[in-house]
């Protein structure tokens, strides 16, 4: 049996930050315990999510149910990312949520909106060629990017363009034409009762009885049968032959791998970082197009495990928020005001099933401006300060079994920055933290005013720059 | 399969209802009761983002409308997350709001008179009120589900006598959800998470269970309400299967309900008001069973619009028809009994 180390410990937490929402101090000591590539492995093959069960929602949450609005459907995301014991298929379902943007305000269709979520969970870690298979096959897809406009003889090109230009190759790889023989390639794909489904969609219409889901038709009888040439390949295809020639594509594995990248490694991508993502190419075409095994090469690479990777990327504002409802212990259970929690990542720019275009949000920087912090802070401010929750109490707890329940302010401090996820913060934030605890002294557990202290110590540090990061 | 029996199988009768936010219509609505001159009381309930579904809609089979009452909040009169409702022989509303852990109590007029409960495991207090059900005496029996129990209040809330345990043995229950007083006075109870009906003597001493878990014919899962004929037929609406079945009083399979509904009189007029929309339903397919790629019942119900979604709660009207309520359609499919 090995010893786990402080940097066992540390890297531990990076990794958990980046394919999960995070982990408490005593999962870190578990899975590093554990080892780390064994750790990645169970990332990448999940079991039973374990998550909270649809039934037990949908009992209380009625929206939960029929999947109508859009924050009920968030919401709904939301506690299956909070349970889940899959963290990685959440996130890997959030990133081609970011890639494959599709939103509720054109659709009006919430329930096909988090069917595709799920596929993306299904799907995501698997083959890239299967995903977008899937993809186009999607409900809400073909209505968000309208192929089910898109007929023999008299194409749209909307789904061809966006295909190669947002969900695969990138701009530069194909030509115009490549785009139109795609088009003409997906005809066919469509909905059932595509007119009434379409028209109830652009009206908003609940009537007489409220949604009814989509599924997908593929009619023949409006396929394009005629010979085609695509990125230089000809013969009578249809969309499936057209995803098969766009995974072979060297452009094709540069641009998802990237993006991977950019979602699991590093916001910016330097010399060092280009050589993780060339290795990350190698294993695409190794593993015929396989997601999970490029991810793999990625957590296992030695950029990944370097300083530079550690905190280099700034949190989208769901994986921020559930991140602190994780160490909060809070919506375990159905709970009046997930879907506002829903509302509140919304306020701080992702809003979950309404991204703002096709393209997506815009991440890094981006996700803070002057609006956003506020609203970030505010939030976990007000969730971590509940000394009623159960994350917040187990925290205290473990403050009252060290030194006797009575610690100096450097020792809370760095209690708690470990309890919520063995979080390094520079001096000058670690000597802020210090100071204000200072102010009222060593802490004591027995003290009436502890637990509060406590609290307003934890809502803190999630306000710390580091916090922001991950 | 269906077999006839002395208490006659079920057929389709005519569906009532329509969605809407506002006045007539329902919105999530979750439970209905009957008052003695055939009047039908519909529970709507809300969802966060949207409050105006917490009204009561008051109804008749003749899809006659008599306005609502209620609406969202804390305050007296409202609702949060109402859960059930039942009338006593006088007229006066009672509802449960297993948010607000407490029932509120309307007159024979529907305006608010009191609401009364605290919240607690003790005897006399709730947590989670679900079903609710005013028995012979008016007395009241109410679902205290997350103690796992069945009390028993006077209108006025002053406690009487409460039984059952969390569990799974007999007597016990796992979230329990609807209750219903038959005829003769013995209560059932849908108890949710163990995929069973108990029924129990009107002292509450525990008599036979029904169900087992499931979705085959006689299994069940995750039942939500019953109700009992004179002759102790059950008809239960099997929630997490989106179905209604039919067990002959010693729980032995009868019937099974997939639903089967067709355009109510309210859904005629919207159409009719709305001819792009009446035109392209018209020329669609609404039974694709064919393109669907699920089995799960709850997904081929969201996909199939005649079938049953969410199937909350079931009632007789005074002329023997069953009254199925679909919380996810915002209607009701009635069914007949025909000897």
């Amino acid at each position: 049996m090995t010893t786990t180390t402080r940097q066992d410990i540390d890297l531990m937490a990076h990794l958990m930050r980046r394919a999960a929402f995070g982990a408490t101090l005593d999962e870190l000591e578990q899975k590093a315990a554990k080892g780390y590539e064994e750790t990645v492995e169970e990332l990448l093959n999940p079991g039973d999510p374990g998550d909270l069960s649809q039934d037990a929602i949908r009992r209380y949450h009625v929206d939960h149910s029929e999947l109508r609005q859009m924050n009920s459907a968030a919401g709904n995301w939301l506690y299956r990312m909070i349970t889940s014991k899959n963290p990685l298929e959440e996130r890997i379902a959030l990133f081609f949520h970011s890639l494959f943007a599709t939103g509720y305000t054109k659709l009006n269709q919430a329930r096909c909106l988090l069917n595709q979520i799920d596929m993306f969970r299904q799907r995501g870690l698997g083959r890239f060629d299967t995903l977008l298979v899937e993809l186009s096959r999607d409900p809400a897809m073909l209505l968000w990017l309208d192929n089910n406009e898109s007929h023999n003889g008299h194409i749209n090109e909307n789904y061809g363009r966006e295909l190669l230009e947002l969900f695969s190759m990138g701009i530069g790889n194909y030509t115009e034409d490549d785009i139109k023989e795609a088009s003409r390639a997906f005809t066919g794909w469509t909905l059932g009762n595509v007119e009434y489904m379409a028209m109830r969609a652009m009206k908003d219409s609940i009537w007489p009885y409220s949604r009814i889901a989509w599924h997908f038709q593929y009619r023949a009888d409006d396929h394009d049968e005629g010979e085609k040439t695509f990125l230089g390949e000809s013969g009578n295809f249809n969309g499936e032959d057209i995803v098969a020639i766009i995974c072979r594509q060297r452009a094709t594995a540069e641009f998802i791998c990237t993006r991977l990248f950019q979602f699991f490694a590093a916001d910016r991508v330097d010399d060092d970082g280009q050589a993780a993502i060339d290795e990350m190419i190698d294993s695409y075409f190794a593993s015929e197009y396989e997601i999970g095994a490029v991810l793999r090469t990625l957590f296992n690479s030695d950029y990944f495990k370097s300083d530079a990777a550690r905190y280099a990327r700034v949190k989208g504002p769901v994986e921020y928020v559930v991140g602190a409802i994780k160490t909060a212990g809070s919506y375990r259970q159905p709970t009046l005001g997930i879907d506002k929690v829903a509302e509140q990542a919304f306020f701080m720019g992702q809003g979950l099933l309404n991204p703002p275009t096709v393209e997506g949000w815009h991440e890094a920087e981006e996700w803070i401006d002057s609006g956003a912090l506020v609203e970030r802070v505010n939030f976990v401010a007000n969730e971590l300060a509940d000394t009623s929750q159960p994350g917040v109490k187990a925290i205290i707890g473990k403050l009252a079994d060290a030194n006797g329940g009575t610690l100096t302010p450097d020792e809370v401090v760095d209690n708690c920055l470990d309890q919520m996820g063995a979080i390094a913060v520079s001096d000058s934030t670690r000597g802020a933290l210090v100071d204000h605890v200072g102010e009222h002294g060593n802490l004591s557990l027995s003290d009436d005013s502890s637990e509060q202290r406590v609290g307003e110590l934890l809502g803190l540090i999630a306000a710390t720059r580091e916090y922001q990061m991950a | 399969m269906t077999t006839v029996t002395k208490s006659g199988i079920l057929t389709y009768d005519r569906t009532l209802g329509v969605a809407a936010m506002d006045a007539r219509g329902f919105y999530y609505a979750v439970a209905l009761a009957f008052r003695s001159d055939g009047r039908l009381f519909v529970q709507g309930r809300s969802h966060d983002g949207d409050t105006r579904g917490a009204r009561i809609t008051v109804m008749d089979y003749d899809s006659g409308y008599y306005g609502d009452f209620g609406s969202y909040g804390s305050g007296d009169g409202q609702f949060t997350w109402p859960t059930d409702i039942a009338l006593d022989s006088e007229g006066n509303v009672y509802v449960t709001d297993e948010y607000l852990q407490r029932v509120s109590v309307f007159d024979s007029d529907v305006n608010f008179v009191k609401k009364w409960g605290t919240q607690g495991s003790e005897e006399g207090m709730i947590n989670g009120p679900s079903g609710i059900e005013c028995d012979a005496d008016d007395n009241l029996l109410i679902v205290d589900h997350n103690n796992n129990r069945i009390q028993k209040f006077t209108r006025d809330g002053i406690f009487l006598k409460s039984f059952g345990s969390e569990g799974t043995a007999e007597g016990q229950f796992n979230l329990p959800w609807g209750l219903r007083v038959a005829p003769d006075g013995q209560i059932y109870v849908a108890d949710w998470r163990n995929d069973r009906i108990q029924r129990f003597t009107s002292d509450g001493e525990f008599v036979a269970a029904y169900g087992e878990s499931g979705d085959g014919e006689g299994q069940l899962y995750r039942p939500a309400s019953v109700e009992i004929d004179d002759a102790g037929y059950m008809y239960i609406a099997d929630w997490g299967n989106e179905r209604v079945q039919v067990f002959d009083p010693d729980g032995g399979f009868v019937q099974l309900l997939k639903g089967q509904a067709t355009t109510s009189q309210w859904a005629q007029e919207f159409l009719d008001a709305n001819l792009d929309e009446n035109r392209a339903r018209s020329e669609s397919d609404l039974e694709q069973y064919h393109l669907l790629t699920t089995d799960d019942p709850h997904e081929v119900a969201s996909q199939i619009e005649t079938i049953f979604w969410s199937p909350i709660s079931v009632r007789f009207d005074s002329e023997g028809r069953l009254f199925v309520l679909e919380r996810n359609r915002h209607r009701i499919q009635v069914y007949a009994k025909s000897m």
